[in-house]
């Protein structure tokens, strides 16, 4: 199978690396041009039958039948598909050319004629995007059967007269992008504390006391709805400032990141490919940007790119210390990259891509029977815990608990994802690394140093974060190399804040 | 599959064939949950990987116990924890009331299992009766995390596709698909009135809009005063306005005082306002709670 992409590439692919990694797509309309191609060309459109868990619910749950889960599946219409819609019209209008300018490949399989179909379907797809963005026409209900990513576009118009505005921090979390059009900004990413007050909490409380109560249910209450941990002096608490808020569930948000953190120790990845014969630090490199390429392509949430890089580590880690005719060969690495992310887009996607589209962007490498057979081969060798504790959401915690800017996140997130290609920093556990990139990053910015409030709520001292800071920062400083770009392509965008032109720092700056 | 015998077929999960099973060697009886695994089709099932994994995590006597994970090339074969009866069976076979020690027990129980849950990242998303195993001990345990999910901090936008239309709470009935743990709140109060009326559904709606109606008539009709954000929900849609006439005291008359107020704080429309699993466990309902119950720890 021609890597079509990589033999592309002028500079700085290695020879020995053909073959390893084929990119069937690389750009988010060929991807939505090949899943409907999927549709229009290869007549899979009855592909997600029955193990769309919701859809089993309907079909198969005997006891309320027809009545559960029957809402109406138009009600799509929320912040963050609006925001898939601006972006994913930006990104085809701009990409558009180029898909035309793809020239019918002389490869086997009838190839040429798919291009052709793609190009046509994605032409089409634009104009009803276009369509749907100039009159704001009635919403259209998609049906499951006509799932996958496509699904997003004919939703999109849904989104304008009806979002949602009953959370404030949904309103401000826009505003913190000064209106930018963010995909990857989840929805209630403001950092500012939430406006609801403690005083709701308490009429309720009170209305509810007059109804019916005697005074040991008011006293015990009272006692209640204080937080459980307590702040040291000093340190902001940020869940008592947000203890209204219920999407922040402050409620829990300390035992559960106490709890992530004690997990991972679950959890440790060493120095692997020592152990292994053929596959080296730069072909894991070449993996992991391409897992980046596909979350970008698939519009998958952080998490599960995170969570698949992760899967790729504990699935080598732990399989290399088996006999060796059990270890991966490199020709399987992209396909342990894409059963990795299949896994983690089931795990944490709404609606995830279907198998189809893994085994597209593997430009037809491999089989689909190959690709079940690895997932199942991951599930096993991880033992089925995909509870992995995240960087990506230790790192989202942090900044908001010490009220870090979008633009300063943004940055830190830069680092903890230029990091992901690192195989160096692969030992470090994942509540550190977020520490270190937020401090990295806050350095970067000139914004200071590391609080009280941040030691508090990472329950680490620079002292233990510093070293893991300084092999990220020399990270940044490497070279770039043109075959892994995407992330630092990704995050020049103006929707990252371009955080990855923000010049990099000395050590020394660090360690001051 | 050598290592169990099947006895009999016990339902359908949400995503497989479960049977009812011994294990040859030690005749532990157990709960065999069948996944196919069709070569066409998209793999291990979401449900089904979600459910695994959140399960391995979550080890609590107030939650199934999954045991083990079996796998062949054309399924997988999770291995439960085998409980006698869910508590709609034990409604169907009460003769006459239940007892109120026995109701609160079980409630206490439930919240005891769902404060686990949340506050280890996991919405169980799907509670009704026959999704609460009761064994011979008069143990309650939370099943079928087919829907269940792990939250992100601050909670992303979900499916608002979920919960049985029964106990699913009004901000979800409104479309809303940014809810977190009060999801599973509401549910339990809806369980709890049903427990307190010998296994009498409290709404049980025919659709969206009946079931609405159904809630807030007990209720009263939510605005934007003891709601803010209410209209702004996706699929708000006015509805006729009742006042709160009706009191708990006539929904639910054998309850205690205290036990109608914490029915109240459970069913609260307003989902900033619900009270938490953990705080309802702290409420002098429970006060008097058989302290075998409660120390029952894990």
């Amino acid at each position: 199978m021609a890597p079509t992409r990589l033999a592309a590439k002028p500079i700085g692919v290695n020879e020995n690396l053909n073959g390893i990694l084929t990119h069937g797509i690389t750009t988010r309309s060929k991807q939505l041009a090949s899943l409907k191609g999927h549709k229009d060309g290869l007549k899979v459109p009855n592909k997600r039958k029955a193990d769309s868990p919701l859809k089993d619910m309907t079909a198969k749950r005997a006891a309320f039948g027809d009545i559960t889960n029957a809402i109406n599946k138009s009600c799509a219409n929320n912040d963050k598909d609006k925001i898939l819609a601006a972006k994913k019209v930006t990104v085809e209008s701009k990409i558009l050319p180029t898909l035309k300018s793809v020239k019918p490949q002389p490869i086997l399989n009838g190839k040429t004629s798919k291009t052709k179909t793609l190009h046509r379907v994605a032409t089409n797809a634009f104009e009803s995007v276009q369509k749907h963005f100039t009159k704001d026409t009635a919403k259209p209900v998609s049906t499951r059967a006509q799932n996958g990513i496509l699904k997003n576009i004919d939703r999109k118009p849904a989104g304008k007269e009806n979002q949602n505005h009953s959370q404030t921090s949904v309103k401000s979390a826009r505003s913190d992008v000064s209106g930018e059009p963010s995909l990857y900004t989840t929805a209630l990413e403001n950092i500012s504390p939430s406006d609801s007050t403690k005083e709701e909490y308490k009429s309720i409380s009170e209305q509810l006391d007059k109804v019916n109560l005697d005074d040991t249910i008011n006293r015990s209450l009272d006692v209640e709805t204080e937080t459980p941990h307590k702040a040291p002096s000093g340190v902001v608490d940020f869940d008592q400032e947000n203890w209204n808020d219920p999407f922040q569930v402050s409620h829990y948000a300390m035992d559960i990141f106490n709890y992530l953190k004690s997990r991972e120790r679950l959890f440790p990845i060493d120095d692997y490919l020592q152990r292994m014969n053929g596959i080296t630090s730069w072909m894991r490199a070449l993996l992991v940007d391409w897992m980046v390429e596909v979350q970008e392509s698939f519009e998958l949430n952080h998490e599960t790119l995170y969570l698949a890089v992760k899967l790729v580590d504990l699935f080598l880690a732990r399989s290399s210390k088996q006999p060796e005719r059990d270890h991966l060969t490199k020709e399987e690495l992209q396909l342990l990259g894409a059963a990795a992310l299949f896994i983690a887009s089931k795990f944490d996607e709404r609606i995830p891509p279907l198998v189809d589209d893994f085994l597209y962007i593997c430009d037809g490498a491999y089989t689909l029977s190959q690709l079940l057979k690895m997932e199942m081969n991951i599930l096993r060798v991880v033992d089925f815990d995909l509870g992995v504790p995240l960087s990506y959401r230790f790192l989202r915690r942090y900044a908001r608990c010490a009220r870090v800017s979008m633009p300063t996140l943004t940055l830190a997130r830069f680092v903890l994802e230029q990091c992901l290609l690192d195989y160096a920093l692969v030992p470090h556990s994942d509540s550190k690394m977020a520490a270190a990139a937020l401090y990295l990053a806050l350095r970067m910015k000139s914004l200071g140093t590391w609080t009280p409030t941040l030691t508090y709520y990472t329950g680490y001292t620079l002292q233990e974060i510093l070293p893991i800071a300084l092999a990220q920062n020399a990270t940044l400083h490497k070279k770039p190399k043109s075959a892994i770009s995407t992330v630092r392509n990704k995050y020049s965008h103006t929707i990252f804040f371009e955080v990855a032109k923000v010049p990099l720092v000395e050590d020394s700056v660090l360690s001051s | 599959m050598q290592k169990y015998e099947k006895l009999e077929k016990i339902g359908e999960g949400t995503y497989g064939t479960v049977f009812k099973a011994k294990n040859k060697e030690t005749h532990e009886i157990v709960a065999l949950k069948r996944v196919r695994l069709d070569d066409d089709d998209e793999g291990v099932p979401s449900s089904a990987l979600r459910e695994i994994c959140l399960l391995k995590e979550l080890k609590h006597k107030n939650i199934v116990r999954l045991y083990d994970v079996l796998h062949s090339e054309k399924k997988l074969t999770l291995v439960f924890e085998h409980c006698d009866q869910d508590l709609k069976k034990y409604f169907d076979s009460l003769n006459g009331e239940i007892d109120l020690d026995v109701v609160k027990s079980f409630m206490y129980q439930l919240l005891r299992g769902l404060a686990f849950c949340h506050s280890h990242n996991v919405l169980h998303r799907d509670l009704k009766p026959q999704n609460l195993l009761i064994n011979k001990n008069g143990e309650l345990k939370l099943a079928d995390f087919g829907l269940a999910r792990a939250f992100g901090i601050p909670v992303k936008c979900y499916s608002a596709e979920v919960v049985t239309l029964w106990y699913r709470p009004p901000d979800v009935l409104f479309g809303a698909k940014l809810y977190t743990t009060s999801i599973d709140m509401w549910s339990a109060g809806c369980i709890f009135a049903e427990l307190a009326n010998s296994g009498r559904p409290l709404f049980p709606g025919s659709d969206v809009d009946d079931q609405l109606k159904r809630i807030f008539k007990l209720l009263g009709t939510p605005n934007e005063d003891t709601w803010p954000g209410v209209t702004q929900l996706p699929d708000y849609k006015p509805l006729p306005v009742y006042q709160p006439s009706l009191g708990l005291a006539q929904v639910v008359p054998r309850l205690p005082a205290r036990g109608r107020d914490l029915l109240a704080r459970l069913l609260t429309c307003n989902p900033a306002l619900r009270m938490p699993a953990d705080d309802a466990m702290a409420h002098a309902y429970f006060h008097d709670l058989n302290p075998s119950v409660k120390n029952d720890r894990c």
